[in-house]
């Protein structure tokens, strides 16, 4: 109640840079929320869940300069966008047990950003899309923390039914799910599908905010990493542990990473490989364990 | 002009099948899918860029230089990291391999910078009638197909090549035949690592280098594997033949750019209607 009062009041009483300072944290909330959503609950790896997050960018700052539409419906149609791209990488790939869907998503960002290239008519090429500049910093503000409570709370919703329980099941062991009857394929191609609305969603608001986006800065590798970070770091399959992990991570990057750039994604995979090996459900895991928490923490 | 097409793709093949040999062993072996392996490829390529840069030595010449750091480096990571997870759920193998791909490319940006290298030898090509053979590749060719054929030799025949595919049929048995499987998990890395690291030697002669170059290499080292049937090591062979004339193509219709799109398709058909591979099932 406090943190969405605070969120509501802040731009009326705070600063340009914190503003946008929050607008990005309420963004890798969206992002690491959403990356639980299919990796988290169900054990499947996105390698290259930046991909709608970009294809969302281009769909919006497509449609607002070519078709004139309002940036916000053009954001949602972003979100609808990477929700068919997701339909097309998955049915494919998540009909296969194993590494299949993680690779794919490896190569998935590459291969977008190839398309993004070669389509110049469309998407500008390499030299980029700049959207008609328009003050609303702020209503993109509401709109991004909307979108972070909206995963959140879809999580909790997951996590609490019984469509969750049949996802978690399929994560500990997907051959004792389909014993039990349950459609594993239908369950993990559903959990992927709701996985990429919010990161499209949440791409063509960025698109919007920042008035400019070209191949490099809509799908870079390291935000796929950073999501991946923040989730496991506040504990996978948890419906607050990306909230946390996103907080603490984004805080941390602001105050003291920003000063050492180079070391950044060295940093990242030092925390994956640690994470993996010495604390494999994240924060959220072990206070789960420790303090015999619930489970829908 | 089809005939420079064949040529072409078969060159790069040999190359592809290789590289993806590396993978596919471990994944047989530990099953394990070594996101780290593209990587390890590009750290492959600045060991002979160093060696050529710093003390003039002939690329090809330092071939084994750099099969040998990255088949020792191999095995330190499987013996400090990977075998760790090697019983774990998949989520953890793949997540572990890919923090050790990016802390690696991270170095590599640290020491070498993100500019692109070069290590300009023998350039230029050969004309064969029509067909216009660059010199570089023929070598690389030449080269893959030699360490292709000495590995399956190597599996087929020797002691540790059979306990190593011992190993990748079943490890309890192995295990119950007195194999020490915690040595061949080390080795079966460590053989990966090197080829993955003449690749790069190879591919540093041919195009300009990048510490970011390693990471399509997983995935199309994948793609052959996908192709040839995932187990299958003879499959390999196959798949990065069928990959190299179906990229050739691609740039010929569309252009290079988008041969890596057409790479993408191609693995996305291939799960689509034959997700056992065009070879199937598992022999090794």
């Amino acid at each position: 109640m406090v943190a969405g009062a605070a969120t509501v009041v802040y731009p009326l009483v705070g600063t340009g840079y914190g503003v946008r300072a929050l607008l990005q944290m309420f963004m890798w909330i969206a992002l690491a929320g959403s990356w639980n959503l299919i990796s988290g609950l169900t054990g499947y790896v996105s390698f290259g869940h930046v991909a709608f997050f970009g294809a969302g960018a281009y769909t919006a700052a497509i449609l607002i300069i070519d078709v004139r539409w309002p940036w916000l419906a053009a954001a949602l149609a972003g979100g609808v966008v990477a929700c068919l791209l997701a339909l097309l990488i998955g049915y494919p790939c998540l009909r296969l047990k194993g590494p299949y869907f993680a690779i794919a998503m490896l190569g998935l960002n590459e291969v977008l950003r190839a398309l993004v290239s070669y389509f110049e008519g469309f998407t500008g090429g390499g030299s980029g899309l700049s959207l008609p500049t328009l003050q609303v910093t702020e209503r993109v503000y509401y709109v991004t923390a909307l979108t972070a409570a909206g995963v959140t709370l879809l999580t909790y919703l997951i996590v609490t039914s019984r469509f969750g329980l049949r996802l978690m099941t399929i994560r500990e062991d997907e051959v004792a799910a389909e014993a039990m009857g349950i459609d594993t394929f239908r369950h993990k191609l559903y959990a992927f599908l709701l996985s990429a609305v919010a990161p499209g969603i949440v791409g063509g608001l960025a698109a919007r905010d920042q008035g400019y986006i070209e191949p490099i800065s809509v799908f870079p590798l390291v935000t796929t990493i950073t999501m991946i970070v923040m989730v496991l770091f506040g504990g996978k399959g948890t419906v607050w542990g990306p909230v946390l992990g996103a907080i603490v991570l984004f805080v941390a990057q602001e105050l003291v990473w920003a000063r050492f750039p180079y070391y950044h994604q060295l940093l990242f995979g030092a925390i994956i490989v640690a994470v993996v090996l010495l604390m494999p459900r994240g924060v959220l895991g072990v206070l789960q364990q420790k303090y015999r928490l619930p489970r829908t923490i | 002009m089809v005939a420079q097409v064949v040529v072409s793709g078969i060159l790069s093949g040999a190359l592809y099948a290789m590289v993806a040999l590396g993978l596919a062993l471990i994944f047989g072996v530990m099953r394990v899918i070594n996101v780290a392996h593209g990587p390890l490829l590009m750290l492959g390529a600045y060991t002979t860029y160093f060696l050529y840069a710093a003390f003039g030595m002939n690329p090809y010449l330092t071939l084994p230089v750099s099969m040998a750091v990255l088949f020792v480096l191999g095995m330190l990571l499987q013996h400090t990291l990977v075998h760790r997870v090697v019983d774990a759920p998949e989520l953890s193998s793949l997540l572990l391999t890919f923090g050790i791909s990016i802390a690696l490319v991270n170095v590599a940006q640290l020491v070498f910078t993100s500019d692109l290298r070069a290590v300009e030898y023998l350039t230029g090509s050969w004309l064969v009638g029509p067909v216009a053979l660059s010199k570089s590749r023929v070598v690389a060719f030449a080269v893959a197909a030699a360490l292709t054929a000495g590995a399956f030799l190597f599996l087929r025949s020797t002691r540790l090549g059979k306990a190593i595919r011992a190993t990748s049929q079943s490890r309890e048995v192995a295990m119950v035949c007195g194999i020490d499987v915690r040595r061949i998990h080390l080795i079966t890395f460590g053989l990966a690592a090197a080829l993955a690291a003449a690749g790069g030697t190879l591919i540093s002669v041919i195009v300009a280098i990048q510490p970011e170059m390693g990471q399509i290499w997983t995935f199309k080292s994948f793609l052959v594997i996908v192709l040839g049937g995932a187990g299958n090591y003879p499959g390999a062979l196959l798949g990065g033949m069928l990959l190299g004339l179906v990229e050739q193509l691609a740039s010929l219709v569309l252009t290079t750019q988008l041969s890596e799109a057409v790479a993408y398709v191609l693995l996305v058909v291939v799960l689509l209607v034959r997700p056992s591979g065009l070879l199937g099932g598992r022999q090794t």
